[in-house]
């Protein structure tokens, strides 16, 4: 099935079967490996992307249900010359260590921040909670999109 | 199965909800199987965990998660229409959600994780029917219709006849989930959230109790709870009920009320917990139920 998106802000055509996974076409025939898959099946959000503007799992969407459909993955986010606040205080405030959920967490950060300015830790917390990490403790990417808030709010937006 | 295989599964997609009615009539007709794919969050689980499809044996998935017509959220008079296919995030943020069912979006809250609300809807949580379904037992607490529609028209189930034992119900193969209809309660009813589970997100609960309640001068005059993971099915909790509507609050006492939930269910001991800890909570959130109505217990 031939289905046409907006990835990352450009148009995308890709013939593939219907049911695959988004993950799978996004890390494969479209080459964007920035997704990672750690569980599935839905627990763990270091797929995560957005669709049509919302937080997902690319491990539980089929790409026959993408046609049309406007997806953001963390390469969309920012380049490595113009990174966004989030991506820069994760590098700042220690948000990343080994680094295979940051993709996820940047995902769900960033659509935190543009939904809610100056989010409160416990809604920090809520945002992340289906984004895993098994090295930071969490403490560390808190600060890091506390952070992002600030820099946000303060001008410091690309 | 291997989520490998899931290449070869037939995909199509539902155009409006007429065709989609006559399509899965011809399917049920022809006894071939098929599933009706929303958000995924339940079907893509269990592909992962089944063993893989005889060859020729695949469902055919029929995407409806686009179906303008389950994704309606609609107010008419005293009766709100929720689609199925509205995502637990939307309901979150729905102000007809939020205004008139605030039960809804406290539960919807507490399912998964924010990318599963994005996509979980309450038509799928219905159609599984896993006894741990938080929107189940939501939607239970508003004593809610279930309006299904096949080619032979549309049908309304009330809740009370939905589930008749483990993953079994009323609604026929052919009948698809379009909406869930709530009677309102009106604005001065009480309602009541609290889910029990190891941690608050990414939990299936040991036991969740929704209930939904009008007072007058001390005396319940609605009453409606929905109780998960703690039967075969979303526990009605008839005799509690039945003790709230027919005993003024402030004659409602502790022991009376234990033993109304002892009578109305039996808990079993699983993976999540034992049954003998689930009895103990289930008393324990229909006691702060009781108590939020202004009962002494
Ligand atoms: C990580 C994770 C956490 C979860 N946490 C919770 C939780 O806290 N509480 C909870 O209750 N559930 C939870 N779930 C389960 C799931 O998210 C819900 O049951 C959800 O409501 C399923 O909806 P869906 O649209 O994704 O269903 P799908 O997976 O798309 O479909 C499920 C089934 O429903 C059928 N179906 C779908 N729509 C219709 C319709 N309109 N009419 C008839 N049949 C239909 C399909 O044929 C399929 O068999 C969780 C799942 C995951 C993966
Ligand atoms: S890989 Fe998708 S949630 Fe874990
Ligand atoms: S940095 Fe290693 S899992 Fe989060």
């Amino acid at each position: 099935m031939l289905i046409r998106l907006k990835l990352n802000g450009q148009l995308r055509e890709v013939d593939t079967a219907p049911m695959r996974r988004l993950l799978d076409v996004l890390r494969e025939e479209l080459e964007l490996t920035g997704t990672k898959e750690g569980c599935g099946e839905g627990e763990c959000g270091t797929c995560t992307v957005l669709l049509d503007g919302e937080v997902v799992n690319a491990c539980m969407v089929v790409i026959g249900q993408c046609d049309g459909r406007d997806v953001v993955t963390v390469e969309g986010l920012g380049s490595e010359a113009h990174l966004l606040p989030i991506q820069k205080t994760f590098v700042t405030e220690g948000g990343a260590q080994c680094g295979i959920c940051t993709p996820g967490m940047l995902i769900s950060a960033e659509a935190l921040l543009r939904r809610n300015a100056s989010p409160t830790d416990e809604q920090i917390r809520e945002a992340l909670a289906g984004n895993l990490c098994r090295c930071t403790g969490y403490e560390r990417i808190v600060a890091s999109v506390r952070a992002a808030a600030l820099a946000r709010s303060s001008g410091g937006a690309s | 199965m291997t989520i490998a295989d899931l290449a070869s599964v037939p995909f199509e997609r539902a155009g409006d909800l007429a065709s989609l009615c006559a399509r899965v009539g011809e399917l049920a007709d022809s006894e071939q199987p098929f599933v009706l794919l929303a958000g995924g969050t339940d079907w893509m689980v269990e592909q992962e965990l089944r063993k893989p499809f005889a060859a020729g044996a695949e469902p055919r998935v029929i995407d409806v998660s686009r179906l303008d017509k389950l994704r309606e959220i609609r107010l008419e008079g005293n009766v709100l229409s929720i689609g199925a296919g509205v995502t637990y995030w939307e309901m979150r943020n729905s102000p007809e959600v939020r205004a008139h069912a605030p039960l809804l979006e406290r539960m919807a809250r507490d399912v998964g994780a924010i990318q599963i609300q994005a996509r979980g809807t309450l038509g799928g949580n219905l159609a599984t029917g896993s006894p741990a379904a938080d929107g189940v037992a939501a939607v239970a607490a508003y004593d809610a219709i279930l309006v299904v529609q096949s080619r032979r028209g549309v049908r309304r189930i009330p809740m009370s006849e939905l589930q008749t034992g483990y993953k079994a119900s009323t609604r026929e193969g052919d009948e698809i989930f379009v909406a869930v209809e709530i009677l309102l309660p009106g604005p001065d009813a009480r309602w009541y959230w609290r889910k029990v589970g190891t941690r608050r997100a990414q939990a299936i609960s040991k036991v969740a109790l929704g209930g939904v309640a009008r007072v007058e001068a001390g005396q319940v005059v609605r009453c409606g709870l929905g109780m998960a993971s703690v039967a075969p099915v979303t526990a009605l909790l008839p005799r509690t009920r039945e003790l709230f509507l027919s005993t003024k609050l402030e004659k409602i006492g502790p022991v009376q009320l234990d033993k109304a939930v002892d009578s109305d269910i039996s808990p079993i001991d699983d993976v999540r917990s034992t049954g003998e800890y689930r009895l103990h909570v289930a008393k324990s959130v229909v006691r702060d139920f009781a108590r939020a109505l202004g009962a002494r217990v």
